[in-house]
């Protein structure tokens, strides 16, 4: 479904990414784990094509084809879709008519009004302007819901479990998990709360611009839950000494 | 209010303080060609909100050139508000004239000493005490005949305890390239009434728009004035100087605008805060493209303990020969006053045009969604009816783009 290689991203002058390989075949669900600043977000934005990450070198495959250099939008056309860990604020466009807009007149579809009904989305929520004066949860609902309407096939969620209190992490944990049947996706998550509710088949561990381990997800989170990033630091300084 | 004329006849060659000057010879002040009511006119009018076929409007008033064509009143609502010429009203009520240049200086400036001499109609819509209106009275303007120059009067009374909404459209027929509009409008929002203004102004580039305002708010009274501007304008320049006379009284104006074309357009207003306990927001969203200039002002000075005020300009350039000038200034001369400002003006964000193409849209499908959005009405808290119409307008306007 996604295949990365050997993939070098720039930021202006900053190196965000070096030498990232990653494979998700399809149907299958991968967890990537990482301190703060160590390139997750930007694989986010890559793989979205986002204007200000240049892919120095390397190749992005989606449905075995070269995306490397695609518009956003044509990226989005092919079946990948993005929940965004701080999105912008849209005056003047309410959560309703984007809705109905990205799900081309469909906001009355039942699958999609379940959702809205199943992570309690209220009608004064869909009323407001997009992330105007949202909460953290709120943001992360009207993600979903939003990526939810344009029916992907490859979902890469970054951080969908920071800022969000129990009660919401728990509506929105059960939603990702009843959104990602059949489908493949990438969960980026620093704390991995959300995988409570979430059974990815394999992590990675982002460290530096580079994925730097990778392994089974339960494992992996035990041991950053007990032993922190810093442990992995040296771990990874270790193998390469 | 006497007027003296030989201060007048000297006022007549006085340029406004802002906007360019114009010269009033190369108008006509009578029309070449009468106006006749037919399907041409109900539609430029309704090209700016005015349906004049509306059965659930409380009253319309039509005024084409000089005549006074459409000035009706519901049967419901003849004892709720009155709609009528100010002709007619100066002849009915012997106050009327002690309320005219009352808020608005006469010698002011070549275009309210000309108005004050060549008086040509004009409406007068007053609330009755007590009464609430809740559907709106529509007044339309329209310039008809080629190279005329409107010379109107109006005057609005909401009285004691009222609520009501007034919607008027300015625009002018296809048949006038060249034209100029003065029009005075004198706003007395009295004890305890809360009346809501929006005016929707369409104009072309061979036109001249000079109008004048003033609004008076006594004790409790609220005011929401709405402005919305789109297309294409020769010059537009107006400056509402708002009085908050009474304690607890609150003025919301808020401006929309989209500007295109060689428009030249300064806009604003000023509020005088003298009341305590009052408070005052001046809000305007533009967008400006093409060769279009924009100088958008606003003033509060508050001279009361408890009062608060804020202005907010924002404005969107999709055009690097366009331009925009953004003129707050604040005043306080009470340290218990709370005055702010804030201004932005700047292109389309990027992190939001790559967050609408990261949910599929095209980035002109993504531009034309957040130029919308910035020109959203819904904090001018209309009717639905109303919101729904002007939006369609925008959405006209904006069809181009």
């Amino acid at each position: 479904m996604l295949k990365i290689e050997r993939l070098y991203v720039t930021v202006g002058e900053r190196l965000v990414l070096s030498d990232v390989n990653l494979e998700i075949d399809e149907g299958e669900v991968h967890v990537l784990f990482g301190p703060n600043g160590s390139g997750k977000s930007s694989l986010v934005m890559t793989i979205l094509g986002h204007p200000s990450y240049k892919v120095i070198s390397g190749r992005i495959i989606f449905k075995g084809i070269d995306i490397t250099e695609m518009p956003t939008e044509e990226r989005i056309k092919l079946g990948i879709a993005a929940t965004l860990q701080h999105p912008p604020k849209l005056q003047g466009i309410m959560l309703k008519d984007l809705l109905n807009r990205i799900s081309d007149g469909r906001l009355r579809d039942d699958g999609l009004l379940r959702l809205i009904d199943k992570l309690r989305i209220n009608e004064d929520l869909l009323n407001r302007h997009v992330n105007v004066g949202f909460s953290g949860g709120e943001i992360k609902k009207c993600e979903l819901v939003q990526v939810f309407a344009l029916n992907p096939d490859l979902l890469l969620f970054d951080e969908p479990d920071s800022g969000v209190d129990i009660e919401n992490l728990e509506l929105i944990g059960r939603a990702m998990s009843e959104l990602l049947a059949g489908k493949s996706a990438l969960i980026i998550t620093h704390h991995g709360h959300i995988l409570r509710y979430i059974k990815p088949v394999r992590a990675h561990i982002m460290f530096n611009g580079q994925i730097a381990c990778n392994g089974d997800p339960e494992e992996m989170l035990n041991q950053i839950s007990k032993n922190g990033y810093g442990w992995c630091e040296k771990c990874i300084s270790m193998r390469r000494s | 209010m006497h007027i003296d004329e030989e201060e007048l006849n000297k006022a007549l060659d006085k340029p406004a303080d802002y906007g360019p000057d114009l010269d009033l010879s190369s108008y006509l002040i009578e029309p070449e060609e009468a106006a006749r009511l037919d399907e041409s006119i109900l539609k430029r009018a309704y090209d700016v909100g005015i349906d004049l076929s509306r059965k659930d409007s409380a009253g319309n008033f039509l005024q084409v050139d000089h005549s006074v064509m459409v000035k009706a009143i519901q049967k419901r609502f003849e004892n709720d508000v009155e709609v009528m010429t100010i002709d007619e009203a100066m002849g009915k009520y012997d106050w009327v004239k002690g309320l005219m240049w009352n808020l608005i200086s006469p010698y002011k400036d070549k275009y309210t000493a000309f108005v004050a001499k060549n008086r040509r109609g004009g409406y007068f819509i007053r609330v009755l005490e007590g009464r609430r209106v809740y559907i709106p009275v529509q007044a339309c303007l329209l310039l008809y005949s080629p190279h005329i120059m409107q010379a109107l009067h109006n005057l609005i009374i909401a009285e004691d305890g009222t609520e009501a909404h007034i919607i008027t459209g300015c625009t002018h027929h296809t048949k006038s390239v060249k034209g100029l509009h003065l029009g005075m409008t004198e706003i007395y929002v009295k004890r305890n009434a809360k009346l809501s203004f929006t005016m929707v102004h369409k104009w072309g580039p061979g036109m001249d728009v000079r109008p004048r305002t003033g609004i008076l708010v006594e004790e409790g009274g609220t005011m929401f004035y709405n402005y919305v501007l789109l297309g294409e304008v020769g010059s537009i320049q107006t400056y509402p100087a708002v009085t908050l006379l009474g304690d607890n009284s609150r003025i919301s104006m808020n401006n929309v605008v989209y500007l295109s074309g060689s428009s030249n357009a300064d806009l604003g207003g000023g509020v005088a805060i003298k009341g305590s306990g009052s408070r005052a927001e001046l809000l305007t969203n533009s967008v400006v493209t093409d060769r279009a200039k924009l100088v958008s002002r606003g003033s509060i000075v508050s001279e009361a303990p408890g009062t608060k005020g804020h202005i907010s300009c924002k404005g969107l350039m999709l055009s690097d020969s366009a331009e925009i000038s953004a003129v707050p200034l604040l005043t306080s001369k009470n340290a218990d006053s709370e005055l702010t400002h804030e201004a932005a003006i700047g292109k389309i964000a990027e992190e939001q045009l790559f967050y609408l193409r990261s949910r599929g849209f095209r980035l002109d499908e993504a531009e034309s969604l957040l130029v919308r959005g910035f020109l959203d009405i819904s904090s001018m808290k209309l009717p639905k009816h109303v919101e729904r119409s002007i939006n369609t307008i925008i959405e006209q306007t904006m069809k181009g783009f």
